[in-house]
């Protein structure tokens, strides 16, 4: 039996009424992921071992009759920047391989003690630096939908996991776009919450003050459910915020409240940013076209559709992003020295430990943006780059609270393109840098974000198109609202035909239905 | 022209705080005699995806001293991330502080020359982390000529204090004096335990030269600094400071140029030698900790500090001067920590007399904890009975022998002072003035062929005067002091016809 097309609340449902068990599902997410992943290389480890464990633990909680948790059996697949003791984390560079994290991540307890199965360490791109995961020292993964281009980055292993049908959900991190971007390129959800909501303890650091989890779904139901689960203050983590999170699934059908039947998303403010009208040749026009005919079935759904301008944002964000996480980096990578864990080049003199273990282990793209953040902290260098980094920074988020007094959320594409071609960029940094141009303001400003596919490209292999919607700080109920009531007209995302025969089957059965609601599109 | 030289010197001190977990993980900062690497965790080693959270209890220590050093608080402040690669930090980054300090302008008095109070400027007061020890294989321990090196992170992440002064220093001397106040004030307040052996407080001192027209007093020259590091005692501050002042003199004489270096004095040598100059200064590309959000002082808790505060230890040397007129070389040792002067002062409020009391904790209670190696809480005997005890002798009921074995007795068999008292066979009042002059006057009573061969002038060696002294000795069981039996012996001879 094929359990791939399940939602992880399906999932959890069936457990607990026993329909089947978590054994099996975590059977059939190994079994997909072995036909899979020859084409996909979305995992970068398996552990069915430990997984099975934990998945023969739900079945018995359940066979007790004790609650399983609201995660019961669901398989989960952590970006392999998450610590899972036992389990390596290598974030997909050679320094970290071997080394075996001795503690769990926050987000791994928090996922455990709820039921869920971490069945997997997903692919990415080296250090999450990247848009493409066509970084990752350990080879890229492949788009589901057009497993000739890259699903995006830098979770894109995550983001496959659950776009492939492995797994229904998985976590990310977000540092400039590397969950909403490889959400676009698969057709999935991704949301990026507010910093602080999600504890960062455990996470392998990029840019600490940029960098949040956060999860990929199917459905807007499991993100709420995911999100339920990880969002918890964390004494362990300084920057975790200490408010009460409110209850995610309370907004999820805005439609059943009395006099919102045929218009639930009325007197909200969805925003256009003025600045977009000029970057027309910047944004692919088939992309300019999801995002409209999004806001128009927002409109259709009571929404006042309002315009909004982000001109230090859209233009400066993209620099100030390229300062700011570099800098951050360069310190955060320094650790990896080969004196205490992982690669370590055996040398006869500290200096040439340093430049032997460091050089051979890190890719050049860690090393470039390494170079970069060493740079412009640099004596001499700090006022003219980062300092004035940080004044954009702030500037930036005053420029969102003001857009903010107008609306109540804002759209945006996801990225400028659909899926590009693996290769296409790689050696391009700074187009490749702009594939995160709508993405990484939101991380600079600290706001939530949620990614959501809006349709698809035309001709023969369709690539699915996201659309952004941001929230002011702590908005992840308004952005799950507002998905909720475009999915019930959308559809949930649809499982990828991932390049071979078995999975096109499946695909082919899901998107019957999803290409008459999605305009015949695909 | 004749020429003087003018030695100016600031110190950077690292005082270790006394908390019992690390400034950024709950790991214990106990680390002597543990053994390598067990009091470390994913945040102190530097895991991947670690996290540091802020020690309060650092916060709350950092600002006492700070307010004893009469600095201002910042209401914001920040940690930065000092970057540089080195095997015992496992960051490859320090978390200090920078240009937003926890504290800053503050002073501290020393003795200056000739006896004066001299105020010696503070810049500022930061928090940082300690980084780990490196263990070099070579039989001498240091890196030349090692075949490996072993790090222990025990005590990487222990909070330490940065003070810094201004160079307000004029010679190594007011140095030594520095930090010996400096030492004397973080033990007094419990911020730290000051020992510089244990390197719970490392000094290290930045020096330069000024080369003045002897007659005007005129700078002509004044030379680049050097810092000097690796000085473990204060004697040894002292000499590498002396030494220095030599070796920047003999250069200026010979008419060279000082540069800015860092120099590693040597103890055993007793010279200083250079480290690194200013070419290789490091670049360590400061920047704000994004881990780490600005901490504010709540005025809470700065009240809570103030309110905390004891009684200064310079304020209370100069109390015990004029209160009970100690000398000052008495007062300083009596007021160097806080449960040494509590012992004393609750001695004395006890009701034993300043001066006697003084006496007995400087040589009896200090020998006692020095002979047991114990500090001063752990003294079995309380300071109200040691009060107890010298106000015996203060009021004559007692002599200084006596005492002397009771106390003794106390601290030996752990009993009161009653039971002390008891057991020696002295019940209390038998030695009273007037019942040592009964005692006395019956001694002559029944000695009245010596009394009479003393009044016949017979006595020119005072030896019979002498017996006499030792019969009333035997009658008090020891519990008399021989002089003033003597003396009583003399007033009371003089009372015969």
């Amino acid at each position: 039996m094929s359990f791939s097309s399940l939602s992880a609340a399906e999932i959890v449902g069936g457990i607990r009424k026993r329909d089947f068990s978590a054994v099996e599902i975590l059977t059939s997410f190994y079994e997909r992921a072995e036909s899979l992943e020859p084409s996909l290389h979305a995992l970068l480890h398996r552990a069915p071992e430990i997984a099975r464990k934990h998945a023969a633990a739900v079945d018995a909680a359940v066979a007790r009759g004790e609650d399983p948790g609201p995660l019961a059996g669901v398989p989960v697949v952590l970006k392999d920047n998450m610590c899972v003791r036992g389990m390596p984390a290598t974030c997909a560079s050679r320094i970290l391989e071997g080394w075996i994290p001795p503690y769990d991540a926050t987000v791994t307890e928090l996922l455990e003690t709820s039921g869920a199965v971490v069945a997997a360490k997903g692919n990415m791109d080296e250090f999450a630096m990247g848009s493409s995961t066509e970084f990752s020292a350990f080879g890229p993964a492949s788009n589901p939908w057009d497993t000739e281009r890259v699903p995006g980055g830098s979770s894109g292993g995550s983001a496959v996991s659950v776009a492939a049908g492995y797994t229904p959900l998985a976590l990310g991190s977000d540092t400039g776009g590397s969950i909403r971007q490889p959400a676009s390129f698969c057709g999935i959800y991704g949301l990026k919450p507010t910093y602080g909501l999600v504890s960062r303890w455990g996470l392998v650091a990029f840019a600490s003050s940029l960098d949040q989890i956060g999860p990929f779904a199917r459905t807007v139901e499991d993100l709420a459910l995911s999100l339920s689960v990880i969002a918890r203050p964390d004494p362990r983590d300084a920057t975790s915020s200490r408010r009460e999170r409110p209850d995610y699934f309370a907004s999820l059908a805005p439609w059943k409240a009395p006099g919102r039947e045929s218009a639930p998303l009325a007197g909200k403010r969805i925003a256009v940013v003025k600045e977009l009208r000029n970057r027309k040749d910047s944004v692919a026009a088939e992309v300019d076209d999801v995002l409209h005919k999004t806001l128009a079935l927002c409109r259709e759904e009571g929404a006042e559709i309002v315009e909004i301008s982000l001109p230090v944002s859209l233009e400066f964000g993209l620099p100030c992003y390229y300062i700011l996480a570099p800098a951050e980096a360069s310190s955060n990578l320094a650790r990896f020295d080969g004196v205490r864990y992982g690669l370590s080049s055996d040398q006869k003199s500290l200096i040439d430990l340093y430049l032997k273990t460091r050089g051979s282990g890190f890719g050049n793209e860690v090393k470039r943006r390494i170079l970069t953040g060493t740079y412009v902290l640099s004596s001499g260098y700090y006022d003219a780059y980062y300092l004035t980094a940080q004044k954009v920074r702030q500037l930036m988020k005053k420029e969102f609270a003001a857009a903010f007094a107008g609306c109540d959320l804002i759209a945006l594409p996801t990225a400028p393109s659909p899926a590009f071609r693996k290769g296409e960029l790689v050696n391009d940094p700074i187009q490749m840098y702009l594939a995160d141009v709508f993405t990484l303001p939101v991380n600079l400003a600290g706001l939530p974000a949620l990614s959501l596919n809006g349709g698809f490209t035309s001709g023969e292999k369709p690539l699915p198109v996201g659309v952004q919607f941001i929230a002011p700080k702590w908005g992840e109920p308004e952005l799950l609202s507002t998905a909720a009531v475009l999915e019930k007209k959308l559809g949930t995302a649809k499982i990828a035909p991932c390049g071979c025969a078995k999975a096109s089957a499946d695909r082919a059965a899901d998107a019957g239905i999803a290409g008459s609601e999605r305009g015949g599109e695909i | 022209m004749k020429y003087s030289y003018q030695p100016v010197i600031g110190l950077e001190i690292h005082v270790q705080l006394a908390t019992a977990t690390k400034i950024f993980c709950s790991c214990s900062t106990d680390y002597i005699g543990a053994e390598p690497n067990t009091n470390v965790c994913p945040v102190c080693l530097g895991l991947p995806g670690a996290l540091p959270v802020l020690n309060g209890k650092a916060v709350e220590l950092g600002i006492k001293a700070a307010m004893a050093l009469s600095c201002t608080i910042r209401d914001k402040t920040v940690f930065h991330r000092k970057n540089y690669f080195y095997p015992d930090l496992p960051k490859a980054y320090q978390i200090s502080q920078y240009d937003l300090p926890l504290a800053e302008g503050g002073e501290l008095f020393i003795a200056g020359e000739g006896g004066a109070l001299k105020r010696i400027r503070i810049t500022r007061l930061h928090l940082e982390e300690d980084a780990g020890k490196l263990v070099h294989s070579a039989a001498d321990g240091r890196l030349e000529g090692s075949e490996c090196s072993y790090v222990d992170y025990n005590r990487g992440g222990v909070p330490l204090a940065e003070i810094v002064s201004e160079p307000d220093l004029r010679s190594p001397r007011e140095a030594r004096e520095y930090v010996t106040s400096l030492r004397r004030l973080v033990r007094y307040l419990d911020v730290s335990d000051g020992d510089m052996e244990r390197g719970s407080m490392r000094v290290d001192a930045n020096i330069s030269l000024q080369k003045k027209d002897a007659a005007t007093g005129e700078i002509l020259y004044w030379g680049e600094r050097s810092e000097i590091k690796n000085m473990n005692s204060l004697r040894a501050i002292e000499r590498a400071l002396e030494y220095e002042i030599r070796r920047q003199t003999v250069v200026l004489e010979n008419g060279g140029v000082l540069e800015l270096e860092t120099r590693h004095w040597n103890d055993g040598d007793g010279v200083t030698t250079s480290m690194r100059s200013k070419e290789a200064a490091h670049d360590y590309r400061y920047f704000p900790d994004p881990d780490l959000p600005p901490i504010e002082a709540s005025p809470a808790l700065l009240e809570k500090v103030r309110t905390s505060l004891p009684e200064m230890p310079w304020a209370r040397e100069a109390r015990f001067r004029n209160e009970f007129a100690l000398p000052e070389a008495d007062a300083a040792l009596l007021s160097e920590t806080m449960p040494l002067a509590d012992y004393y002062e609750i001695c004395v409020r006890s009701g034993a007399s300043a001066a006697r009391a003084s006496n007995w904790v400087r040589t009896e209670v200090l020998r006692v904890l020095n002979e047991q190696n114990i500090a001063i809480e752990q003294f079995s005997l309380s300071p109200k009975d040691l009060g107890a005890l010298v106000r015996l002798v203060d009021d004559e009921k007692l002599s200084t022998t006596a005492a002397r074995e009771t106390f003794n007795a106390m601290i030996r068999d752990g009993v009161s002072l009653e039971k002390a008292l008891e057991a020696s066979g002295g019940a209390r009042g038998k030695l009273s003035g007037n019942a040592l002059a009964d005692t006395v006057r019956g001694v002559l009573a029944s000695n009245p062929d010596v009394v009479a061969e003393i009044f016949d002038g017979k006595d020119d060696k005072g030896k019979k005067k002498k017996f006499i002294v030792g019969l009333v000795m035997k009658e008090a069981r020891g519990q008399a002091d021989a002089a003033s039996v003597g003396e009583l012996l003399d007033t009371l001879l003089q009372e015969k016809p």
